[in-house]
């Protein structure tokens, strides 16, 4: 009897979006404030990008997650999804993949409960993303079954070398100049100004 | 170095991030949107928080009216 592999490369897919997802997701976060395209990127827009690839990231995992519970071959229950090594296939590399998993819920979910946990709290938390990453990258690497192409070998790697630029970047560049505005100091015709309180 | 703060509301998303930065000069008023408790401040608090918002919201000007953050 063949098996269907429907399932099976339903989850190979979902994986790897949500890989890429987290990693383009992960770079927008990165150049919110180092801001290497000048005044091309906008700081919104880029936050905006962040928190919407964050999103889509995490919805693929979660189908990633469905995929692999229903498929039969892969022989994976509500457990082995939650609790690190409990998986038959590569316990270790999957568990990675269930660490990542929770690290991220937690993560995203921190995003609505910053003004409960502080800000600084908030930006230490946010970022184990880092290990986040780590974790997704390891698991990919480890556990997933296009590694052994060399365009999935090529993706991983290409990935993990984008975010450690990008890193880089973000800590030894100082951030380009703010974009100018409108000073409010200029004196002849009064434009319209952003929203500010009175003096 | 007096500072004066602008916020582009329509830029802000209420992260709250220069409210706790710097908290005797900005506020998150109940419709979600930041603002400045004072129009101007000699606290460079308000660079580190003009700096750090999410949106690029906060603009700081210097008494040159160079923008400083």
């Amino acid at each position: 009897m063949k098996s269907d592999p429907t399932f099976w490369i339903l989850a190979r897919a979902t994986g790897l979006a949500a890989f890429v997802l987290l990693t383009v997701s992960v770079l927008a976060g990165l150049v919110v404030k180092s801001r290497p395209f000048g005044t091309r990127l906008k700081p919104a827009t880029a936050t905006d990008l962040h928190r919407t690839l964050a999103l889509l990231s995490l919805s693929a995992v979660l189908l990633h997650i469905g995929t692999l519970l229903v498929d039969d071959a892969a022989n994976i229950g509500l457990g082995a999804v939650l609790v690190p090594g409990l998986s038959p296939y590569r316990p270790v590399a999957t568990g990675l993949g269930v660490l990542a998993f929770e690290l991220m819920v937690l993560v995203y979910a921190s995003f609505s409960l910053r003004r409960r946990i502080g800000q600084k709290n908030w930006r230490r938390l946010h970022s184990t993303t880092f290990g986040l990453f780590a974790l997704a990258a390891g698991h990919g690497l480890f556990a997933g079954s296009d590694t052994a192409a060399p365009w999935g070998l090529g993706l991983y790697l290409g990935a993990i070398g984008a975010v450690a630029a990008a890193l880089a970047w973000r800590l030894l560049v100082p951030p380009a100049r703010p974009q100018p505005r409108p000073r409010p100091a200029a004196a002849s015709a009064p434009a319209p100004q952003p929203k500010e309180e009175p003096a | 170095m007096t500072y004066r703060i602008v916020i582009d509301g329509s830029l802000c998303s209420g992260f709250g991030t220069c409210a706790e930065l710097a908290p005797d000069q900005f506020e998150v008023g109940p419709d979600g949107i930041a603002l400045a408790r004072v129009g101007e401040s000699d606290d460079p608090a308000v660079l580190d928080a003009a700096a750090q918002c999410p949106m690029g919201a906060i603009a700081v000007f210097d008494e040159a009216g160079e923008q400083a953050a």
